[in-house]
Order: C-alpha cells, then sequence, then structure tokens
C-alpha cells in the first residue's frame, strides 16, 4: 500500500519569524534533542488493522543502557511530518511491566532478525552490533498522524501501532521501495543475522497485543465545575 | 483495558526515586552510539529551532499540572510540531507531542476535531510561556503570532503520578486558562521561576500590549467551555489481517 504524500496546508515562513528561529537555535540549549544520535528504519501497522502499512523513521536516544526513546517521522528528511514516538525497553524491564500493560508493546525480534529493521548510512558489521540489542527489547509506539491515509494535518485520536512479527505480513512493494531507496537488500541482511536472538525467555505471549488487534477511543469525561479550587494569581 | 484517565496497575518498581529503571550506559554503547552518529544526517530533529518553556493541564483532571519544555520545528508560517520533555537537561523524558496550527488552519477543522485542541492566549499574555535565555524583545513578534494559534497535545508518559516508565493510554493535554480550575499552581511558576532566574509576574507585566486574539473559537478548551475533557481508551479488538498474527 504506497504511502500518499499530502503536504501541509500553510504559508511559507515569514521573515520575521524566521529571526527569532535564528535567536533561539543559536542561544538555546536543546538538551533532551542532543542526544538523539541514531536513525532507526522500520515498518508499524496500525493495532487494528495490518493491511495499513507505514514506513517509519525512528530518531533514538537513550535514557540508559536498557530504554531509549525515539521520535518517529514519515521520511528522514528536513520537512519530515513528527507522526509519533516509541519507547524501547529491555526484556528485563519488560517483565516488569504489569501484565495489561504488557500488551500495548510488541517484540522487535522478528523485525531485526528479518532485515527490515536497519540503520540508513551505517555498515552492517556496525549496524548488528547494536541491533544484535535491539531484537531483544519490547517496543510501545503511538501514531498521531495518519498521512497514510493523505491526513496533511494530525488529526483524531492517537493510534496504537504494531511491528511485524512473521513474513508474509509485509507488502512486498513497500519493502522493495525502501530497500532500492537505500540500495540494500533485507535477505541478505537476513542471512548476515542469523545468529542474533530474541528476548531469552522468547516473545512473551503478553506482547503484541496478546495476539489480538488494539483499538482507540474517545471519551467525554466530566471536569470538575471551574470554581471548584480557589483562585491564585497566576 | 487502559485508559488515560484511570490510574494504571502498579507498577511494582515504584519509590522516590523518579529516574527511570535500567542499567546505566555501558561505554560500549557509547562508542556504538557515537560511531554510528557521525554516519548519519538526523535531518528531522535538526530541524527544531525553539525551545518553549511552559505549563499544561490533563484534559480530564485540570488539576494534575506540569512543565512541559517543547523542542519546536515550524514546517512553514501556519504549522509547527513539537517533541515535548519534562526537562530541558539530557536526562529529559520524552513525554508527548505537540502540534500547533494558525487560527486559519483551526477554523477549517471539523467541530469534533476542534475539541481536542486548546488556545494559546493565555497562557501567553499570561507569562507562563516563555523561550528561556531568549530577551523578551526578541521573542516579542513571534509571541504575538503565537498568541493566535491553537494546539493539540498528546501526552504519552505521566511522570507527575509517578510512572517510571510510559504506562497506559496517551492522554489529553489542555493549556492554562483565565478560570479558577485553568491557573496554573504557585509552586510550579515558582519552581520554574527559580531555575531560569525570571520573573513570570515580571513577563506577564510586559506583555500586556499582546494584542487579544479577536476571537477565540468556543470549540476549542472544551473543558472550559463545556465542562467536558477527553479521555482515550485502548481496547482489544479483532485485527483486519492480510497474514497471520503474530
Amino acid at each position: 500500500m504506497a504511502t500518499r504524500q499530502a503536504e501541509v496546508p500553510g504559508e511559507p515562513t515569514q521573515a520575521g519569524t524566521a529571526i527569532l528561529e535564528t535567536a533561539t537555535a543559536a542561544i538555546q540549549g536543546f538538551g533532551p534533542v542532543n542526544k538523539i544520535h541514531q536513525h532507526l528504519c522500520a515498518f508499524h501497522f496500525y493495532a487494528h488493522d495490518m493491511t495499513r502499512q507505514v514506513e517509519a523513521h525512528h530518531f533514538c536516544s537513550h535514557q540508559n543502557e536498557e530504554m531509549r526513546q525515539c521520535l518517529i517521522y514519515d521520511s528522514p528528511e528536513a520537512d519530515a511530518k513528527l507522526i509519533g514516538l516509541e519507547y524501547l525497553v529491555s526484556e528485563r524491564l519488560f517483565l516488569t511491566l504489569p501484565d495489561d500493560e504488557k500488551k500495548l508493546w510488541h517484540s522487535h525480534e522478528y523485525e531485526v532478525k528479518s532485515g527490515v529493521l536497519f540503520m540508513p548510512g551505517v555498515p552492517g558489521l556496525i549496524q548488528r552490533q547494536d541491533l544484535d540489542k535491539v531484537c531483544k527489547t519490547y517496543g510501545k509506539v503511538f501514531h498521531f498522524w495518519q498521512a497514510d491515509r493523505g491526513d496533511n494535518l494530525p488529526l483524531g485520536v492517537p493510534q496504537v501501532m504494531m511491528a511485524l512479527t512473521r513474513d508474509g505480513q509485509l507488502y512486498e512493494d513497500l519493502a522493495q521501495k525502501v530497500e532500492k531507496r537505500y540500495g540494500i537488500s533485507f535477505e541478505k541482511e537476513r542471512e548476515n543475522r542469523a545468529q542474533m536472538t530474541g528476548p531469552s525467555l522468547g516473545v512473551h505471549p503478553l506482547a503484541n497485543g496478546g495476539g489480538k488487534g488494539l483499538k482507540t477511543e474517545r471519551r467525554e469525561v466530566d471536569v470538575q465545575p471551574l470554581d471548584s479550587v480557589p483562585r491564585v494569581f497566576v | 483495558m487502559a485508559s488515560s484517565d484511570k490510574p494504571p496497575t502498579p507498577y511494582p518498581v515504584r519509590g522516590d526515586d523518579s529516574t527511570t529503571p535500567g542499567k546505566p550506559m555501558t561505554m560500549g554503547q557509547h562508542v556504538l552510539d557515537k560511531g554510528a552518529e557521525m554516519m548519519q544526517s538526523l535531518k528531522p530533529v535538526k530541524q527544531m529551532s525553539q525551545h518553549v518553556c511552559n505549563f499544561a493541564l490533563y484534559s480530564h483532571d485540570p488539576t494534575r499540572q506540569i512543565e512541559t519544555h517543547h523542542y519546536v520545528h515550524r514546517l512553514n508560517q501556519d504549522f509547527l510540531q513539537c517533541a515535548v520533555y519534562d526537562s530541558d537537561d539530557s536526562h529529559g523524558r520524552l513525554i508527548g507531542v505537540e502540534y500547533i496550527v494558525s487560527d486559519r488552519i483551526f477554523e477549517a477543522l471539523p467541530p469534533e476535531e476542534q475539541k481536542l485542541w486548546h488556545s494559546h492566549a493565555y497562557e501567553i499574555k499570561a507569562g507562563l510561556w516563555i523561550n528561556p535565555r531568549i530577551p523578551e524583545m526578541i521573542a516579542r513578534p513571534e509571541l504575538e503570532n503565537l498568541a493566535k494559534t491553537y494546539g493539540k497535545f498528546w501526552c504519552t508518559w505521566q511522570v507527575d503520578r509517578g510512572d517510571r516508565l510510559p504506562l497506559g493510554s496517551p492522554a489529553l493535554m489542555v493549556s492554562p486558562q483565565p478560570v479558577n480550575l485553568g491557573h496554573v499552581k504557585q509552586e510550579l511558576v515558582t519552581r520554574r521561576d527559580d531555575k531560569y532566574n525570571i520573573s513570570t509576574e515580571a513577563i506577564r507585566l510586559s506583555r500586556v500590549e499582546i494584542g487579544e486574539p479577536e476571537w477565540i473559537n468556543p470549540q476549542a478548551d472544551y473543558w472550559k467551555n463545556h465542562g467536558k475533557g477527553f479521555a482515550i481508551d485502548i481496547n482489544t479488538t479483532e485485527m483486519k489481517t492480510r497474514a497471520p498474527f503474530p
């Protein structure tokens, strides 16, 4: 299923706006963002609909050895749309999660071993050192912008996404488009990764939605009366 | 199964330590990261050009309030996308994403969609929204523009309730508003002021001349105008498939 590129509505950035942003870019600290050190390309599908698949460019930083947080864009270009985010945890941390939380997380073993999850621009030998770790992790992804259905703005509610778990799920043309663009072969990479292993206890049966789909719904809730708290002078 | 307005099943590794659980980075991982980083372009994240420090409230419970750090990427004059963290230091946790649109774009959204967005005029005029380390004079022209925008902010890691890992469902966040329930608690503002050595009150006074938007759409700030916030539930369902799963 091809991704349609929808243009974000809006006028080109004005000069005055650009002046502030030149100043802020030069003077301010960008602490957490400066820690982003890695670009991973992979595919996600909607947790209620495997037939909708999205190329997902992850830009990741480590919170520590066992936890990463990633911004997800629809492309690796300067005008990429920020469509979601993902958290990755080690198997050890995953096992500490409550059971009903585990369902919201997906395994990475298949994506890594099949070669479809990769680090653009990085030689195989180096990639594999890190991907060997990623292979054993679990991820939790939300997308906020359904650009794949043509939305030119982030509409609706967050979507839980899932990762590929076996052969036959990924659209051939989507795979080939990415292989061609980066000059790589997933099949070849799969051979190179044959020795990698997934989580030491195997993929947890509750992960990947516990084998079922997941759907988000919005619900209105009553908020307490506006003057039910005392006034503060802010 | 998971709802953004319900506390999650207690996560066993709790306590006063608010740091993310997990072993410290090994030297090997650092070396790996540095090496890879030199070979990759990381273009999208290099487009973030502003740091904004702000406050946000949970739409389903505005008494829960957080300090936020937005790293802003402007796509064009009418649209910005922000990665949101709970602090501006290198340990900052990624707690969500906010999108910001001009009033022109907002007015074209369907009414049901507009309910998920919040206005920015009050928080800018109140001095709550700041660009740390940037003189007011430089920020000012842009603040006049931003005062007319609307935002949509999903929070995926509820650190203020003690979650040491991102648990549960995304929560819809809203902006401070000029009603009792929408005012930011003094201790949060004071703590922020002390950190940056500023006075939000002084900033507020200096922004008195920033024009109020002629009109703020009443579909926005739905909690304030209609008494309803939003929660997101995640439910199990049949998956549409094209191959066996899992």
